[in-house]
Protein backbone atom coordinates (compact mmCIF):
# COMPACT_ATOMS: atom_id res chain seq x y z
CA UNK A 1 0.00 0.00 0.00
CA UNK A 2 3.04 2.22 0.34
CA UNK A 3 2.08 4.22 3.36
CA UNK A 4 3.81 4.70 6.67
CA UNK A 5 2.24 2.93 9.61
CA UNK A 6 2.87 4.47 12.98
CA UNK A 7 2.31 2.60 16.23
CA UNK A 8 2.42 4.67 19.37
CA UNK A 9 2.33 2.52 22.52
CA UNK A 10 1.82 4.32 25.81
CA UNK A 11 1.77 1.27 28.10
CA UNK A 12 4.56 1.08 30.66
CA UNK A 13 6.34 -1.77 28.97
CA UNK A 14 6.12 -3.27 25.54
CA UNK A 15 7.84 -6.33 24.18
CA UNK A 16 9.60 -5.46 20.91
CA UNK A 17 8.77 -8.94 19.63
CA UNK A 18 5.06 -8.04 19.78
CA UNK A 19 5.62 -4.99 17.61
CA UNK A 20 7.81 -6.97 15.23
CA UNK A 21 5.04 -9.52 14.78
CA UNK A 22 2.54 -6.74 14.19
CA UNK A 23 4.66 -5.17 11.47
CA UNK A 24 5.14 -8.63 9.99
CA UNK A 25 1.33 -8.75 9.69
CA UNK A 26 1.28 -5.46 7.76
CA UNK A 27 4.00 -6.72 5.42
CA UNK A 28 1.94 -9.85 4.77
CA UNK A 29 -1.16 -7.77 4.05
CA UNK A 30 0.83 -5.66 1.60
CA UNK A 31 2.21 -8.74 -0.17
CA UNK A 32 -1.31 -10.21 -0.51
CA UNK A 33 -3.35 -7.11 -1.34
CA UNK A 34 -1.04 -4.62 -3.04
CA UNK A 35 -2.21 -3.50 -6.47
CA UNK A 36 1.33 -2.26 -7.10
CA UNK A 37 2.77 -5.77 -6.86
CA UNK A 38 2.21 -7.93 -9.91
CA UNK A 39 2.45 -11.15 -7.90
CA UNK A 40 0.00 -10.19 -5.13
CA UNK A 41 -3.16 -12.29 -4.93
CA UNK A 42 -5.26 -9.21 -5.69
CA UNK A 43 -3.28 -8.45 -8.87
CA UNK A 44 -3.48 -12.08 -10.00
CA UNK A 45 -7.19 -12.22 -9.17
CA UNK A 46 -7.75 -8.99 -11.11
CA UNK A 47 -5.97 -10.41 -14.15
CA UNK A 48 -8.00 -13.60 -13.94
CA UNK A 49 -4.96 -15.77 -13.20
CA UNK A 50 -6.29 -16.84 -9.82
CA UNK A 51 -9.79 -18.12 -9.02
CA UNK A 52 -11.58 -16.67 -6.01
CA UNK A 53 -11.69 -20.13 -4.37
CA UNK A 54 -7.90 -20.36 -4.61
CA UNK A 55 -7.29 -17.14 -2.71
CA UNK A 56 -6.37 -16.64 0.92
CA UNK A 57 -9.49 -16.70 3.16
CA UNK A 58 -8.66 -13.12 4.15
CA UNK A 59 -8.97 -12.05 0.50
CA UNK A 60 -12.47 -13.51 0.31
CA UNK A 61 -13.37 -11.93 3.64
CA UNK A 62 -12.22 -8.49 2.45
CA UNK A 63 -13.98 -8.75 -0.91
CA UNK A 64 -17.20 -9.86 0.79
CA UNK A 65 -17.04 -6.88 3.12
CA UNK A 66 -16.34 -4.59 0.12
CA UNK A 67 -19.51 -5.89 -1.50
CA UNK A 68 -21.58 -5.33 1.68
CA UNK A 69 -20.23 -1.80 1.92
CA UNK A 70 -20.96 -1.13 -1.73
CA UNK A 71 -24.60 -1.96 -1.06
CA UNK A 72 -24.70 -0.05 2.24
CA UNK A 73 -23.27 3.06 0.57
CA UNK A 74 -25.56 2.85 -2.49
CA UNK A 75 -22.54 2.16 -4.67
CA UNK A 76 -20.49 5.11 -3.51
CA UNK A 77 -17.87 2.85 -1.94
CA UNK A 78 -16.80 0.58 -4.77
CA UNK A 79 -13.68 -1.59 -4.91
CA UNK A 80 -13.99 -1.38 -8.70
CA UNK A 81 -14.39 2.42 -8.82
CA UNK A 82 -11.05 2.88 -10.57
CA UNK A 83 -11.99 0.43 -13.30
CA UNK A 84 -9.98 -2.41 -11.77
CA UNK A 85 -10.16 -4.54 -8.64
CA UNK A 86 -8.70 -2.40 -5.88
CA UNK A 87 -9.92 -3.10 -2.33
CA UNK A 88 -7.17 -0.87 -0.80
CA UNK A 89 -9.86 1.46 0.56
CA UNK A 90 -10.95 -1.29 2.89
CA UNK A 91 -7.69 -3.19 3.36
CA UNK A 92 -5.94 -0.37 5.16
CA UNK A 93 -8.57 -0.02 7.87
CA UNK A 94 -9.19 -3.74 8.09
CA UNK A 95 -5.49 -4.50 8.62
CA UNK A 96 -5.30 -1.82 11.33
CA UNK A 97 -8.39 -3.30 13.04
CA UNK A 98 -6.68 -6.71 13.03
CA UNK A 99 -3.48 -5.20 14.42
CA UNK A 100 -5.47 -3.62 17.24
CA UNK A 101 -6.98 -7.01 18.12
CA UNK A 102 -3.52 -8.48 18.09
CA UNK A 103 -2.14 -5.79 20.41
CA UNK A 104 -5.08 -6.29 22.78
CA UNK A 105 -4.34 -10.01 22.84
CA UNK A 106 -0.76 -9.16 23.75
CA UNK A 107 -2.19 -7.31 26.80
CA UNK A 108 -1.44 -3.85 25.50
CA UNK A 109 -4.16 -1.37 26.41
CA UNK A 110 -3.01 2.16 25.63
CA UNK A 111 -1.85 2.74 22.10
CA UNK A 112 -2.64 4.22 18.70
CA UNK A 113 -2.14 2.63 15.29
CA UNK A 114 -2.14 5.09 12.43
CA UNK A 115 -1.92 4.34 8.72
CA UNK A 116 -1.74 7.25 6.31
CA UNK A 117 -3.82 9.66 8.38
CA UNK A 118 -6.44 7.12 9.51
CA UNK A 119 -6.18 5.49 12.90
CA UNK A 120 -7.43 3.49 15.83
CA UNK A 121 -6.78 4.76 19.32
CA UNK A 122 -7.09 2.57 22.38
CA UNK A 123 -7.13 3.40 26.07
CA UNK A 124 -5.44 6.61 27.09
CA UNK A 125 -2.58 8.71 25.79
CA UNK A 126 -1.38 9.32 29.34
CA UNK A 127 -3.04 8.35 32.63
CA UNK A 128 -6.14 10.48 33.31
CA UNK A 129 -6.27 11.67 29.70
CA UNK A 130 -7.94 10.38 26.61
CA UNK A 131 -6.46 10.57 23.15
CA UNK A 132 -6.81 13.88 21.37
CA UNK A 133 -6.82 13.51 17.61
CA UNK A 134 -6.65 16.61 15.45
CA UNK A 135 -8.64 16.69 12.23
CA UNK A 136 -6.45 18.34 9.67
CA UNK A 137 -7.64 21.71 8.41
CA UNK A 138 -8.09 21.20 4.67
CA UNK A 139 -6.89 24.68 3.75
CA UNK A 140 -4.46 25.57 6.54
CA UNK A 141 -2.36 22.44 6.46
CA UNK A 142 -0.47 23.25 9.61
CA UNK A 143 -3.64 23.73 11.60
CA UNK A 144 -6.35 21.42 12.74
CA UNK A 145 -10.02 22.18 12.12
CA UNK A 146 -11.32 20.17 15.07
CA UNK A 147 -10.12 17.93 17.87
CA UNK A 148 -11.70 14.56 18.63
CA UNK A 149 -11.39 13.22 22.16
CA UNK A 150 -11.70 9.47 22.62
CA UNK A 151 -10.52 6.42 24.49
CA UNK A 152 -11.34 3.69 21.98
CA UNK A 153 -12.18 4.86 18.52
CA UNK A 154 -11.43 4.60 14.82
CA UNK A 155 -10.97 7.90 12.98
CA UNK A 156 -10.84 8.12 9.19
CA UNK A 157 -10.67 11.21 6.98
CA UNK A 158 -11.29 11.31 3.26
CA UNK A 159 -10.55 14.43 1.27
CA UNK A 160 -9.41 15.87 -2.00
CA UNK A 161 -6.87 18.34 -0.69
CA UNK A 162 -3.97 15.97 -0.22
CA UNK A 163 -3.30 13.94 -3.32
CA UNK A 164 -5.41 15.75 -5.83
CA UNK A 165 -8.85 14.38 -6.57
CA UNK A 166 -8.23 10.73 -5.75
CA UNK A 167 -11.80 9.90 -4.75
CA UNK A 168 -14.26 9.75 -7.61
CA UNK A 169 -18.01 9.36 -7.61
CA UNK A 170 -18.39 5.88 -9.09
CA UNK A 171 -21.71 6.96 -10.62
CA UNK A 172 -20.17 9.79 -12.64
CA UNK A 173 -16.46 8.88 -12.70
CA UNK A 174 -15.68 12.42 -11.60
CA UNK A 175 -14.45 13.80 -8.29
CA UNK A 176 -17.22 15.33 -6.18
CA UNK A 177 -17.41 19.12 -5.97
CA UNK A 178 -18.14 21.14 -2.89
CA UNK A 179 -16.64 18.97 -0.15
CA UNK A 180 -13.15 19.42 1.26
CA UNK A 181 -13.10 16.49 3.64
CA UNK A 182 -15.25 13.99 5.50
CA UNK A 183 -14.18 12.48 8.81
CA UNK A 184 -16.00 9.42 10.14
CA UNK A 185 -15.47 7.96 13.61
CA UNK A 186 -16.74 4.72 15.10
CA UNK A 187 -15.72 1.31 16.39
CA UNK A 188 -14.04 -0.13 13.26
CA UNK A 189 -11.54 1.62 11.05
CA UNK A 190 -12.39 -0.47 7.97
CA UNK A 191 -16.02 0.67 8.12
CA UNK A 192 -15.23 4.26 9.15
CA UNK A 193 -12.81 4.59 6.23
CA UNK A 194 -15.27 3.18 3.70
CA UNK A 195 -18.05 5.43 5.01
CA UNK A 196 -15.77 8.49 4.82
CA UNK A 197 -14.86 7.66 1.23
CA UNK A 198 -18.52 7.11 0.30
CA UNK A 199 -19.82 10.24 2.04
CA UNK A 200 -17.09 12.29 0.40
CA UNK A 201 -18.04 10.93 -3.02
CA UNK A 202 -21.72 11.76 -2.36
CA UNK A 203 -20.94 15.47 -2.25
CA UNK A 204 -21.99 18.35 0.00
CA UNK A 205 -25.75 17.69 0.02
CA UNK A 206 -26.35 13.96 0.00
CA UNK A 207 -23.18 13.14 1.97
CA UNK A 208 -23.95 14.84 5.30
CA UNK A 209 -27.56 13.59 5.19
CA UNK A 210 -26.39 10.06 4.58
CA UNK A 211 -23.90 10.19 7.46
CA UNK A 212 -26.61 11.44 9.81
CA UNK A 213 -28.39 8.10 9.67
CA UNK A 214 -25.37 5.84 10.19
CA UNK A 215 -25.59 3.56 13.20
CA UNK A 216 -22.64 3.63 15.57
CA UNK A 217 -20.69 6.04 13.39
CA UNK A 218 -20.53 9.84 13.53
CA UNK A 219 -19.28 12.19 10.86
CA UNK A 220 -17.94 15.67 10.25
CA UNK A 221 -18.09 17.15 6.74
CA UNK A 222 -16.09 20.24 5.79
CA UNK A 223 -17.72 21.90 2.79
CA UNK A 224 -15.98 24.09 0.22
CA UNK A 225 -17.96 27.10 1.45
CA UNK A 226 -16.22 26.52 4.83
CA UNK A 227 -19.25 25.32 6.71
CA UNK A 228 -18.64 22.33 8.94
CA UNK A 229 -21.51 19.90 9.31
CA UNK A 230 -21.38 17.38 12.15
CA UNK A 231 -23.77 14.63 13.14
CA UNK A 232 -25.39 14.95 16.54
CA UNK A 233 -22.93 12.88 18.56
CA UNK A 234 -19.66 13.64 16.80
CA UNK A 235 -17.09 13.66 19.67
CA UNK A 236 -15.46 17.04 18.91
CA UNK A 237 -13.71 18.51 21.93
CA UNK B 1 -33.75 26.57 -2.03
CA UNK B 2 -30.25 25.70 -1.04
CA UNK B 3 -30.16 29.06 0.64
CA UNK B 4 -33.18 28.17 2.74
CA UNK B 5 -31.51 24.99 3.95
CA UNK B 6 -28.29 26.79 4.72
CA UNK B 7 -30.19 29.46 6.58
CA UNK B 8 -31.72 26.76 8.68
CA UNK B 9 -28.39 25.12 9.30
CA UNK B 10 -26.71 28.26 10.38
CA UNK B 11 -29.79 29.39 12.33
CA UNK B 12 -29.23 32.88 11.08
CA UNK B 13 -30.75 35.87 12.70
CA UNK B 14 -31.80 38.56 10.29
CA UNK B 15 -31.83 42.02 11.75
CA UNK B 16 -32.98 44.87 9.61
CA UNK B 17 -33.60 48.38 10.89
CA UNK B 18 -36.47 50.12 9.15
CA UNK B 19 -37.07 53.84 9.18
CA UNK B 20 -40.71 54.77 9.13
CA UNK B 21 -41.52 58.44 9.38
CA UNK B 22 -45.25 57.87 9.71
CA UNK B 23 -44.95 56.02 13.00
CA UNK B 24 -46.84 57.48 15.90
CA UNK B 25 -44.78 59.67 18.17
CA UNK B 26 -44.64 58.14 21.62
CA UNK B 27 -42.20 58.41 24.51
CA UNK B 28 -42.23 54.72 25.42
CA UNK B 29 -41.18 51.76 23.26
CA UNK B 30 -43.96 49.75 21.72
CA UNK B 31 -43.47 46.18 20.59
CA UNK B 32 -45.38 44.32 17.95
CA UNK B 33 -44.75 40.66 17.26
CA UNK B 34 -45.85 38.85 14.12
CA UNK B 35 -45.23 35.17 13.61
CA UNK B 36 -45.40 33.93 10.05
CA UNK B 37 -44.60 30.77 8.15
CA UNK B 38 -42.73 30.90 4.84
CA UNK B 39 -42.36 28.04 2.40
CA UNK B 40 -39.39 27.81 0.09
CA UNK B 41 -39.59 26.66 -3.50
CA UNK B 42 -39.04 22.98 -4.08
CA UNK B 43 -35.64 21.87 -5.31
CA UNK B 44 -34.11 18.78 -6.77
CA UNK B 45 -31.88 16.79 -4.39
CA UNK B 46 -29.48 14.84 -6.59
CA UNK B 47 -31.53 12.08 -8.11
CA UNK B 48 -33.38 11.25 -4.94
CA UNK B 49 -36.33 13.58 -5.37
CA UNK B 50 -37.30 17.07 -4.37
CA UNK B 51 -37.11 18.84 -1.07
CA UNK B 52 -38.96 21.83 0.26
CA UNK B 53 -38.33 23.71 3.48
CA UNK B 54 -40.64 25.92 5.48
CA UNK B 55 -39.53 28.33 8.15
CA UNK B 56 -41.42 30.10 10.89
CA UNK B 57 -40.24 33.65 11.42
CA UNK B 58 -40.93 35.78 14.45
CA UNK B 59 -40.90 39.43 13.45
CA UNK B 60 -40.59 41.94 16.22
CA UNK B 61 -41.23 45.59 15.49
CA UNK B 62 -40.11 47.94 18.23
CA UNK B 63 -41.29 51.51 17.98
CA UNK B 64 -39.62 54.17 20.07
CA UNK B 65 -40.86 57.65 19.25
CA UNK B 66 -40.51 57.94 15.47
CA UNK B 67 -37.90 55.19 15.24
CA UNK B 68 -38.80 51.67 14.24
CA UNK B 69 -36.59 48.65 14.58
CA UNK B 70 -37.52 45.33 13.02
CA UNK B 71 -35.89 42.06 14.02
CA UNK B 72 -36.62 38.74 12.38
CA UNK B 73 -35.68 35.46 13.94
CA UNK B 74 -36.17 31.95 12.57
CA UNK B 75 -37.96 30.02 15.28
CA UNK B 76 -38.71 26.77 13.52
CA UNK B 77 -37.78 24.89 10.41
CA UNK B 78 -39.81 22.11 8.89
CA UNK B 79 -39.32 20.03 5.78
CA UNK B 80 -42.82 19.45 4.39
CA UNK B 81 -41.51 17.90 1.19
CA UNK B 82 -38.47 15.68 1.19
CA UNK B 83 -37.21 12.98 -1.15
CA UNK B 84 -39.37 9.94 -0.51
CA UNK B 85 -39.50 7.99 -3.70
CA UNK B 86 -38.28 5.03 -1.68
CA UNK B 87 -39.00 4.34 1.96
CA UNK B 88 -35.30 4.32 2.57
CA UNK B 89 -34.55 7.79 1.30
CA UNK B 90 -37.62 9.00 3.15
CA UNK B 91 -36.10 7.60 6.33
CA UNK B 92 -32.79 9.26 5.50
CA UNK B 93 -34.33 12.68 4.93
CA UNK B 94 -36.65 12.60 7.89
CA UNK B 95 -33.82 11.74 10.24
CA UNK B 96 -30.92 13.50 8.69
CA UNK B 97 -32.08 17.04 8.24
CA UNK B 98 -32.82 17.98 11.85
CA UNK B 99 -29.76 16.44 13.47
CA UNK B 100 -26.91 17.93 11.50
CA UNK B 101 -25.13 20.73 13.30
CA UNK B 102 -23.42 23.47 11.38
CA UNK B 103 -20.58 25.78 12.25
CA UNK B 104 -17.95 27.77 10.43
CA UNK B 105 -14.60 26.27 9.57
CA UNK B 106 -11.81 27.60 11.73
CA UNK B 107 -8.25 26.73 12.57
CA UNK B 108 -7.48 25.55 16.08
CA UNK B 109 -4.34 25.08 18.04
CA UNK B 110 -4.55 22.55 20.83
CA UNK B 111 -2.71 19.69 22.47
CA UNK B 112 -3.03 16.81 20.06
CA UNK B 113 -1.60 13.30 20.02
CA UNK B 114 -2.25 12.44 16.38
CA UNK B 115 -3.63 14.03 13.24
CA UNK B 116 -6.24 12.54 10.93
CA UNK B 117 -6.16 13.78 7.35
CA UNK B 118 -6.73 12.68 3.79
CA UNK B 119 -4.42 9.91 2.67
CA UNK B 120 -1.41 11.28 0.90
CA UNK B 121 1.99 9.78 0.44
CA UNK B 122 3.49 13.25 0.15
CA UNK B 123 1.36 14.67 2.90
CA UNK B 124 4.32 15.94 4.81
CA UNK B 125 2.21 17.63 7.41
CA UNK B 126 0.47 14.61 8.87
CA UNK B 127 3.40 12.28 8.70
CA UNK B 128 6.05 14.65 9.90
CA UNK B 129 3.88 15.93 12.69
CA UNK B 130 3.11 12.41 13.82
CA UNK B 131 6.73 11.41 13.78
CA UNK B 132 7.69 14.61 15.57
CA UNK B 133 5.08 13.86 18.23
CA UNK B 134 6.45 10.35 18.61
CA UNK B 135 9.94 11.73 18.95
CA UNK B 136 8.85 14.32 21.46
CA UNK B 137 7.10 11.68 23.56
CA UNK B 138 10.23 9.59 23.63
CA UNK B 139 12.62 12.42 24.37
Amino acid sequence: MGMPIVVDVRDESVDDAVLDRMFEWFRRVDATFSTYKDDSEISRLGRGELALEETDPDVRLVLERCEQLREETRGYFDAHAAGMLDPSGLVKGWSVDRAVEFLHQADLRNFAVSAGGDMRVSGRAVPELCWRVGIQHPRERREVAAVVEANDLAIATSGAYARGDHVVDPHTGRPPAGVLSVTVVGPELATADAYATAAFAMGPHAGPRWTARLRGYEAMTICADETVLTTARFPAA
Amino acid sequence: MRKAVMTFLTAAVIAMPVVDATAAVKATAKKKVVIQRFTGSSAQVDRWGTVQVAIVVRKTTTTTGTKKRVTRRITAVTVPVYPNHTSRSSYISANAVPILRSEALQAQSARIDLVSGATDLSNAFVQSLQSAILKAKRA
